[in-house]
C-alpha cells in the first residue's frame, strides 16, 4: 500500500516546498520548509509560497516544461536543474524544482541547496579552476615563446637591417671575440677580402685575414689602444684576380662587450683613384712627381711612346732619363721586347762600336769569338744610347747609317744585317753646342731628335721633393733594414727644400740612403745628411718655391691683408720694394690700389 | 513594462556572471566562483524613452561537465555570446552555442562580446577567428567586466535590436 503523499508529517522530512496541481492552480501542501521564506523574501513577508510560483521567471519557464512532462504520460521525476534568482530569493539561494506524478496527482517539489549542499559545485569548481590555470600556464608559455621568437626575429631583422645598411655604405664588418678570433664576417667584408669566410671564421686576425702580417699586426695593435687614440689603418691588398684594393680598417669595441672588437672595412680604392685624379698622378711608370713640370713630361711620354721614332731625352744628370726611356719603351708597342740601355761615355771607338754593332772573331785584338751587338740583341725592342754627347764621331757616323738604312754591319764583316730597333738617346749636354764645336754630327742630331723630351732638374720642381723624399725614404728603410726610423724630421725636409740638388733626383736618393745609414733615432735629422746638405749656407738664396708658388703666396698674402701691400710684404718677410717689384714681374694686378 | 528574456552564452569563466554583475550591481570580483546552475537577474533599461525589463539568464558554461540545456534558451528574445579574449578555445564554444541558439530559438538578435579587454596584452583571440560570428551579430564589442568598458552599451545595443525585431 503506497504511502499517501498527503501525510504532511512525512512531507516535512523533505524540507521542501511541495505543491499539488489542482484545477485552480498550484496548492501548497504541508508545512513550510525551514528555509522558507528565503533571505531574499524577507522584505516581502506577504509573499505566499504560491505567489513565488508566479514571481519566479525560472519557475514560470519550468512549469511549461513540467506541464508537457505531465501530459506526456511519462513517469519518474522531471528536474529543473539548479537555479538561483537573487532578486527573489537572495544571493546564495540555489533551488531545484522537480515535477512528479503519482497516479493522477501532479506535484511540484521545490528544494533548496545551500552553497555547500550543491554536491557538484566543488567538483566543478576544482575542475574548471584547474583547466583555467593550465590554460593560463599554456598561454603564458606560448606568449613567452612568441615574445622570445619575435624578439629573436626582431633582433635578427635588426641585424639584417644593420648589415644591409653597412653593406649599402660599402662597409664590411668583421667581429672578433675576446681571444682575437674572428667570429663573424659580413657579406661585404668577404667581398672586399675576396676570400672564403670559412677560411677566416674561427681563426685569428693574423692567421685568417689575407693581409700582410704587418697590416694585421697594426690592426691588432689599434685594438689594444683606448678608443680615442685609435686611428684608421690603411691596408693595401694585392689582388690576385683583380687590381690592388685599398682598404681603410676602423677598429671599434663591440658596444655590448668591450672585450670583443668590430672591424669596419671600407673600400677606398676608388677614393684613392679619385684622389689621384684630383691631385694628378704622383707617379708615372717609375717616375715620381706631381709637379706641373712632371705632369707635362708624363703627357709627352704618353704622346711620343706610341710613335715609332727616335727620341732625344735631354736632362741634367740624375734627373731620371733612363726611367723616361723605360717608360717610353713600356708604353710603346715594343714593350714585349727588350729594352737595352747602353752608356756611350768613356768607351773607345772599337769597344763601343763592337758593343753596339757586334764584331767578327779577330776583328780586333781581344775579339776572340763572333759577337752579337746590342742592336741585334735588342731586335724588336728599344735601345737607349745614354750620354750620346760623348759618343765618338766615328761611331756617330755608323749610327747615322744604321738609323738611315735600318741595318748594321758587325765589325770585321761586310754583310749588312737588318735590324728593327727603336733608338732613344739621352744626354745631359747641350748637343747644339757640341755641333757648333764640331764634336757632334749635326745630321745625327737632327736624326735622333725627331722627338724631343726635356726632363726638368729637381730645383725646377721643388714641390716634388717631399713626395720623392718619402718615396725614397720608404724604399731605402726597407732595403737597408732601418725599419726603426719612422720619418723624416721637418727640419730635414726643410733643408731638402732649400738645397739646389745639382745631382738631382739621384742625389736626393743617395742623400736619403746616406742619412738612413747614419740615422740613429726615429727620425732622419739634418745632422744625418751628407755634409754638402747638413752644413754650409743654403745653396740657393731664392725662395724655396718655384715661381707659380711665389705668385700664389703673394696672392694669398694679399687676400689675407685684404689687399694691403705693405702688410702682405711684411707677412712674406720681403722688403716693400722687392714686393712691389715681384708684383710687376709676376704681373699681379690688383683691382683696387693700396688702401 | 515590456519584459524581454535574454541569455548569456559562452564557455565557463569567460565572464558571463561578471558581466551581468557589472551591469546589475556595478561591481566586479576577481574571485572565480563557477556558476553551477542558471542564474537569473533583472535589469531595467531605458531605451529611447521606453522602459524595458531585461530578464537575464546567465547560463552555466558549456563544457565536458555541463551541457547547456537547450530548453533554457526558449523564450529568449536575444542572447549574448561571450568569448574570453585570453582563451582561444572559447571562440569554438561560442560558435557551438550560437548554433544551438539558432536551432532552438531561431534567428533572434545577439551580440558578440570579447571580454577581458583589460587584459588585451594577453589576448590570443584575433578578429579573423570570429569573422563568421561577427557577420551575423548585431554588435561585436570588446568589453571588460572588470573595468566596465562597453558593458552597458552592449546590453543596450541588444535591447534596441530586440525592440526593433
Ligand atoms: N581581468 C578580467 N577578468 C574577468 C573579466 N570578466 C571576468 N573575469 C574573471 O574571470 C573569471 C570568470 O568570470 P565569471 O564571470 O565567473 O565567468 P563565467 O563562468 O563566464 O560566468 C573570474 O575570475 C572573473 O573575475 C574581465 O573583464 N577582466
Ligand atoms: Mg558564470
Amino acid at each position: 500500500m503506497a504511502v499517501s503523499i498527503h501525510d504532511h508529517a512525512l512531507l516535512g522530512v523533505f524540507d521542501a516546498l511541495i505543491f499539488q496541481k489542482t484545477a485552480k492552480g498550484f496548492e501548497h501542501l504541508g508545512d513550510l520548509p525551514s528555509w522558507f521564506p528565503p533571505p531574499g523574501l524577507s522584505r516581502e513577508t506577504e509573499l505566499s509560497p504560491e505567489q513565488i510560483l508566479d514571481r519566479s521567471f525560472f519557475l514560470q519557464h519550468f512549469l511549461h516544461e513540467a506541464q508537457a512532462w505531465w501530459e506526456s504520460g511519462k513517469t519518474g521525476p522531471w528536474k529543473s536543474g539548479l537555479w538561483n534568482e537573487p532578486a527573489l530569493f537572495g544571493e546564495d539561494v540555489v533551488l531545484e524544482a522537480t515535477a512528479v506524478r503519482h497516479g493522477s496527482f501532479r506535484y511540484l517539489i521545490l528544494q533548496r541547496f545551500g552553497p555547500d549542499m550543491v554536491p557538484i559545485q566543488p567538483l566543478l569548481q576544482k575542475a574548471r579552476e584547474e583547466q583555467l590555470s593550465h590554460r593560463q600556464a599554456v598561454n603564458h608559455h606560448e606568449r613567452t615563446e612568441a615574445q622570445l621568437g619575435s624578439r629573436l626575429a626582431k633582433s635578427e631583422q635588426e641585424r639584417d637591417d644593420v648589415m644591409a645598411v653597412l653593406d649599402g655604405l660599402g662597409l664590411g664588418t668583421i667581429m672578433i671575440d675576446a681571444n682575437r678570433v674572428v667570429t663573424f664576417i659580413s657579406g661585404k667584408a668577404h667581398d672586399l677580402l675576396q676570400t672564403d669566410p670559412a677560411r677566416i671564421i674561427g681563426r685569428t686576425l693574423i692567421d685568417g685575414l689575407p693581409w700582410k702580417e704587418d697590416d694585421s699586426a697594426r690592426v691588432e695593435e689599434m685594438g689594444r689602444l683606448p678608443g680615442a687614440q685609435r686611428q684608421v689603418v690603411r691596408v693595401v691588398m694585392d689582388g690576385k684576380k683583380r687590381s690592388a684594393t685599398a682598404l681603410e680598417v676602423e677598429v671599434q669595441d663591440d658596444p655590448r662587450d668591450p672585450r670583443k672588437t668590430i672591424l669596419l672595412l671600407k673600400d677606398v680604392t676608388e677614393m684613392e683613384e679619385l684622389r689621384r685624379l684630383l691631385v694628378g698622378p704622383t707617379q708615372f711608370q717609375n717616375l715620381i712627381g706631381k709637379s706641373p713640370a712632371m705632369r707635362a713630361v708624363y703627357e709627352r711620354i704618353r704622346d711620343i711612346a706610341v710613335v715609332d721614332v727616335p727620341v732625344l731625352i735631354d736632362g741634367e744628370t740624375g734627373t731620371g732619363k733612363e726611367l723616361v726611356a723605360r717608360a717610353l719603351h713600356q708604353l710603346s708597342p715594343r714593350h714585349d721586347h727588350l729594352f737595352l740601355p747602353v752608356n756611350c761615355a768613356g768607351l773607345t771607338d772599337s769597344l763601343l762600336g763592337s758593343q753596339l754593332f757586334g764584331h767578327k772573331r779577330g776583328a780586333f785584338t781581344g775579339a776572340i769569338s763572333d759577337h752579337e751587338g746590342f742592336f741585334e740583341s735588342a731586335e724588336g725592342g728599344t735601345l737607349l744610347l745614354d750620354e750620346i754627347g760623348d759618343m765618338p764621331l766615328a761611331i756617330q757616323t755608323t749610327l747615322l747609317r744604321v738609323l738611315q738604312e735600318g741595318e748594321i754591319i758587325r765589325l770585321g764583316e761586310s754583310r749588312p744585317r737588318k735590324v728593327n730597333v727603336r733608338v732613344l738617346a739621352a744626354t745631359n749636354q747641350h748637343l747644339q753646342e757640341l755641333v757648333d764645336k764640331g764634336a757632334f754630327r749635326a745630321d745625327l742630331l737632327y736624326r735622333i731628335r725627331v722627338a724631343r723630351l726635356r726632363l726638368p732638374p729637381l730645383r725646377e720642381r721643388r714641390e716634388d721633393i717631399p713626395l720623392l723624399s718619402t718615396a725614397f725614404f720608404e724604399q731605402s728603410r726597407v732595403a737597408l733594414g732601418k725599419m726603426g726610423v719612422l720619418d723624416i724630421a721637418p727640419e730635414t725636409m726643410q733643408s731638402f727644400l732649400r738645397y739646389s740638388w745639382p745631382g738631382n733626383v739621384r742625389e736626393l736618393k743617395g742623400a736619403l740612403e746616406y742619412a738612413l745609414i747614419h740615422c740613429r733615432g726615429g727620425s732622419v735629422l739634418p745632422s744625418d745628411l751628407p755634409p754638402e746638405l747638413s752644413d754650409g749656407p743654403p745653396a740657393v738664396q731664392s725662395s724655396p718655391f718655384s715661381k707659380p708658388n711665389e705668385r700664389q703666396l703673394i696672392l694669398d698674402a694679399l687676400a689675407q691683408t685684404k689687399g694691403k701691400r705693405a702688410q702682405a710684404a711684411k707677412i712674406l718677410g720681403m722688403s716693400r720694394s722687392t714686393f712691389y717689384r715681384r708684383l710687376t714681374e709676376l704681373e699681379i694686378v690688383q683691382e683696387d690700389s693700396d688702401r | 513594462m515590456i519584459q524581454k528574456k535574454i541569455c548569456l552564452l559562452g564557455a565557463f569563466a569567460v565572464g558571463k556572471t561578471s558581466l551581468v554583475k557589472r551591469l546589475v550591481s556595478g561591481i566586479f570580483s576577481d574571485k572565480y566562483l563557477t556558476t553551477v546552475g542558471v542564474k537569473i537577474d533583472q535589469k531595467k533599461l531605458s531605451i529611447r524613452g521606453q522602459d524595458l525589463m531585461m530578464v537575464i539568464w546567465d547560463l552555466y558554461g558549456d563544457d565536458d561537465f555541463q551541457k547547456v540545456r537547450a530548453s533554457y534558451l526558449q523564450g529568449s528574445s536575444g542572447y549574448i555570446l561571450v568569448i574570453d579574449g585570453t582563451r582561444k578555445e572559447t571562440v569554438d564554444v561560442a560558435g557551438k552555442l550560437h548554433e544551438l541558439a539558432q536551432k532552438t530559438i531561431g534567428p533572434v538578435p545577439f551580440v558578440l562580446l570579447l571580454n577581458k579587454h583589460d587584459l588585451v596584452d594577453e589576448w590570443v583571440v584575433e578578429c579573423p577567428m570570429v569573422s563568421d560570428l561577427r557577420d551575423q551579430a548585431c554588435l561585436v564589442s570588446m568589453v571588460s567586466a572588470k573595468t566596465g568598458e562597453g558593458v552597458e552599451a552592449a546590453f543596450t545595443a541588444l535591447s534596441e535590436a530586440m525592440l526593433r525585431s
